[in-house]
């Protein structure tokens, strides 16, 4: 059985590894890999990302979906990486209570999360402040 | 283009509601949306003789309603078959792509009288199923997984715009104030109160008294968080409801009616899913490429248009959309909006018939209910929010999911 490009992609993350796709024609990043550039549509080889970056922006979610009904309230970020590419995670490290502490452009790295989503266990991309 | 041309001729909708609708389903929705649409044919229209085919959008009647394969049970309901029945979906969007599914049937020539309809029967779910359906139209895989809900994306993008012109969640509020106003003179809106109309009701139950709606929707626990910085009020209500449209062609129009509205231009727009695989936040790239097709195709530009309807899931959307379309320019919104341009008696009234926040957005229907104001409007039956100078240009603005598709029509008497 052959291993999709996804599922690779999601046991890297398990591992604690964050990986992305790189165009080869125009540069672009792109969250998980994938075969065709989203920008362009040029092919794509995957590459290591370092984890580091920005808060570009943020919120808190106070009314969550089912399976997060006990994570709630939580912060969830939009981090630009050094890499150029931008990425949705938990944001760790601050008090949701107090989102007037986050602020854009703040510098984070990224932390692989471990949740419980309804039964099963999974790992999820999460930053904390670097 | 559209050398014969496409045509209105008779259009049709529920009340968008929250509680009148709970003991139907989406198909007696449509029906009755239908039944509308007949009457409203000026000189008449025989349903099963005179409509070719039936185009209708509904997002997650899976969801819902245990249902799929609505196409042919829109027909089955409204004894139109075997005539083609399909559905449509690009979420928020999905009647959007029924109208214009049933525009290039006609213009190609193959048919020249076609239904075209949007319905979700959303209140059969408790509210945390209900979002749970809404992010579906989400990127599974990097937005749902790590607990990203409809609410909270459009907070991303909040935020991103705040932090860009230095805006504020205060001067956001301009638009559901205004779109409540003209909600209460809408009866088909979900919400037919103005928000100093819930202020005073809210205060007298909770013994408080508010100053204005600013102090309301600041200070009430009633509008609690629910994606920082958006709150309840910066949300559009969980709706039933149906839309319905009866399009037609050049020649065959005026058996019809003698004041059909006709199609002046149109333009559909897509983006990538995630928030995260888009070039701009404070902005939607699939709005402006659908609108730019939309005034190439017309001929027209933005200051031509009289009024607009324009996709306000959440507060933050109703920005986007007017600085999308070019009604003002990017960044201007917040100005815009504390100036009253876009209110009832503003020089572009955006969304007159209280908008997806009032009006409701039963997420299929949404499209074509736009529709439903532009005919009212522009052929003068608006009623108590009737635009005072008469309209001659109305323009409809639909977006799907987060931004992911848009779409945009033009038109005109």
């Amino acid at each position: 059985m052959g291993e999709g490009q996804l599922s690779r992609f999601f046991s890297e993350l398990e591992a604690g590894r964050l990986t992305g796709g790189k165009c080869k024609n125009c540069g672009s990043i792109f969250i998980p890999p994938r075969p065709l550039c989203s920008r362009c549509g040029g092919e794509m080889e995957t590459v290591n990302l370092k984890g580091e970056g920005t808060i570009e922006s943020f919120t808190v979610i106070h009314v969550p979906p089912v399976f997060l009904k006990e994570a709630a309230p939580y912060i969830l970020a939009l981090v630009r990486l050094e890499e150029g590419a931008l990425v949705m995670g938990r944001l760790l490290g601050y008090d949701p209570n107090k989102p007037e502490e986050v602020k854009i452009g703040s510098r984070v790295c990224f932390q692989p999360l471990r949740e419980k989503h309804g039964e099963k266990e999974e790992t999820i991309i999460a930053f904390k402040p670097a | 283009m559209f050398a014969e041309g496409v045509y209105v001729v008779g259009a049709g909708m529920t009340v968008f509601s929250g509680k009148l609708h709970a003991g139907k389903t989406g198909r007696e929705l449509l029906v009755e949306a239908v039944e509308e649409a007949v009457k409203s044919v000026d000189k008449g229209i025989d349903l099963q003789k005179d409509v070719e085919a039936v185009f209708t959008g509904y997002f997650t009647p899976e969801y819902y309603e245990h249902q799929s394969h609505i196409g042919p049970l829109a027909a089955t309901w409204l004894g139109l078959t075997p005539k083609p029945a399909f559905r449509t979906e690009i979420a928020c969007a999905s009647s959007s792509a029924a109208l214009f599914t049933g525009i290039t049937a006609i213009a190609s020539g193959l048919y020249d009288v076609v239904l075209v309809a949007g319905v979700e029967k959303m209140t059969s779910l408790e509210t945390e199923r209900v979002t749970e359906a809404l992010a579906l139209a989400s990127d599974d895989l990097s937005e749902s997984r790590v607990g990203a809900t409809f609410p909270g994306l459009y907070a991303l993008l909040a935020q991103a715009y705040f932090h860009k012109y230095g805006a504020t969640w205060e001067q956001l509020q301009r638009v559901p104030i205004k779109n409540h106003y003209n909600g209460s003179l809408n009866p088909k809106a979900h919400f037919q109160e103005s928000i100093s109309q819930i202020a005073e009701k809210v205060g007298k139950k909770l013994g408080v008294k508010y100053e204005d709606e600013m102090d309301f929707l600041k200070n009430s626990p009633f509008n609690r968080v629910v994606a920082y910085p958006l709150r309840l009020f910066d949300c559009c209500p969980i709706s039933d409801g149906a839309a319905v449209a009866i399009l037609a062609s050049g020649r065959a129009a005026r058996r019809f009616t003698d004041t059909p509205l006709r199609l002046l231009g149109l333009g559909l727009g897509s983006d990538n899913v995630a928030l995260q695989d888009r070039v701009d936040l404070t902005s939607l790239a699939a709005s402006r490429s659908a609108a730019e097709a939309a005034y190439r195709t017309s001929g027209l530009k933005p200051k031509d248009i009289d009024m607009a309807e324009v996709h306000d899931c959440f507060t933050i959307a109703e920005w986007l959309a007017v600085e999308d379309l070019g009604l003002v320019g990017r960044g201007e919104a917040p100005k815009a909006y504390e100036q009253g341009l876009t209110s009832l008696d503003g020089d572009i009234p955006v969304n007159t018939d209280g908008g997806l926040k009032a009006k409701g957005h039963p997420v299929g229907a949404t499209g074509i209910g736009m529709l439903n104001e532009v005919w009212s409007q522009l052929r003068g039956t608006a009623g108590r929010r009737q635009i005072k100078n008469k309209a001659e240009v109305g323009l409809i603005h639909n977006v799907g999911g987060s931004g992911a598709s848009a779409a945009v029509f033009i038109f005109g008497r």
